[in-house]
């Protein structure tokens, strides 16, 4: 059973999606020991799009239940294509005078998660990102990319 | 919601979530500190990017002055966050139990 939501390009939205992610998690039977990575996940993807989307119109989140852990689903519609699964690097060997904060969530994105698919319609101008996250998490898994459906 | 309690003598106890909503208060509430500032984490239950940032300011700010920020009872969550961004390494962590 998946469960969808939609909320408003705006931060303070955000504990409206921990909340709906609390209350599928409990709803769907899913690891709350998984709930504080895919949080950090979509907090990152979310305040993304808030600060730097051009877009209106509100995001939905999709979670599903998936052996040993959870399928999360991002959609962006009016987006412009960003590929977050190829953000620049950051030298996280930089001592601290030389660090800048910016960039870092999305270099963290892929070392919490199983996967994380990048997608977008051109047709459509809607971007879908695809994470999973299980109890037996291999941190650092390749993004995979390509064409989607809305 | 997170909330911050103690400074400038104690350690700053921080309980809740330091997200993205959070950060400006507990920039504000930090920027007020000087010298070696300790964080308690022991109730911090959840750091995203913002939060890094907000820690990251904050100890640059120190450091200028002399002063340095540590975090103590840091918990697994937090100790990823903090080894994956490189943060272990120009921080001060003591882990939790």
């Amino acid at each position: 059973m998946s469960e969808s939501a939609s909320f408003g390009r705006r931060i303070d939205a955000l504990a409206e999606i921990f909340a709906f992610t609390t209350a599928a998690f409990a709803r769907q039977g899913v690891s709350g020991a998984l709930l504080v990575d895919v949080d950090f996940v979509l907090e990152e993807l979310f305040t993304n799009i808030v600060k730097y989307s051009r877009g209106q119109a509100p995001v939905s989140i999709d979670i599903v239940a998936i052996p040993g852990g959870v399928e999360v689903t991002l959609t962006e519609p009016e987006a412009d294509r960003f590929d977050v699964t190829e953000a620049p690097p950051v030298d996280i060997t930089l001592p601290a005078v030389q660090r800048r904060p910016g960039g870092l969530g999305l270099h963290l994105i892929p070392r919490l998660v199983d996967s994380v698919q990048y997608g977008y319609s051109e047709g459509e101008r809607c971007s879908r990102i695809v994470f999973r996250k299980t109890s037996a998490s291999s941190p650092g898994a390749a993004g995979r990319n390509g064409e989607e459906r809305c | 919601m997170l909330t911050m309690e103690g400074g400038a003598e104690t350690p700053v106890v921080l309980s809740g979530r330091l997200d993205a909503t959070q950060a400006a208060a507990a920039q504000a509430y930090l920027d007020r500190l000087h010298g070696i500032v300790t964080l308690d984490c022991s109730d911090l239950q959840y750091l995203s990017s913002a939060g890094l940032g907000v820690f990251l300011k904050t100890h640059k700010r120190l450091l200028g002055a002399g002063g340095r920020l540590r975090l103590t009872a840091v918990n697994r969550h937090l100790q990823d966050i903090f080894s994956y961004s490189g943060f272990d390494q120009i921080l001060e962590i003591e882990p939790g139990r």
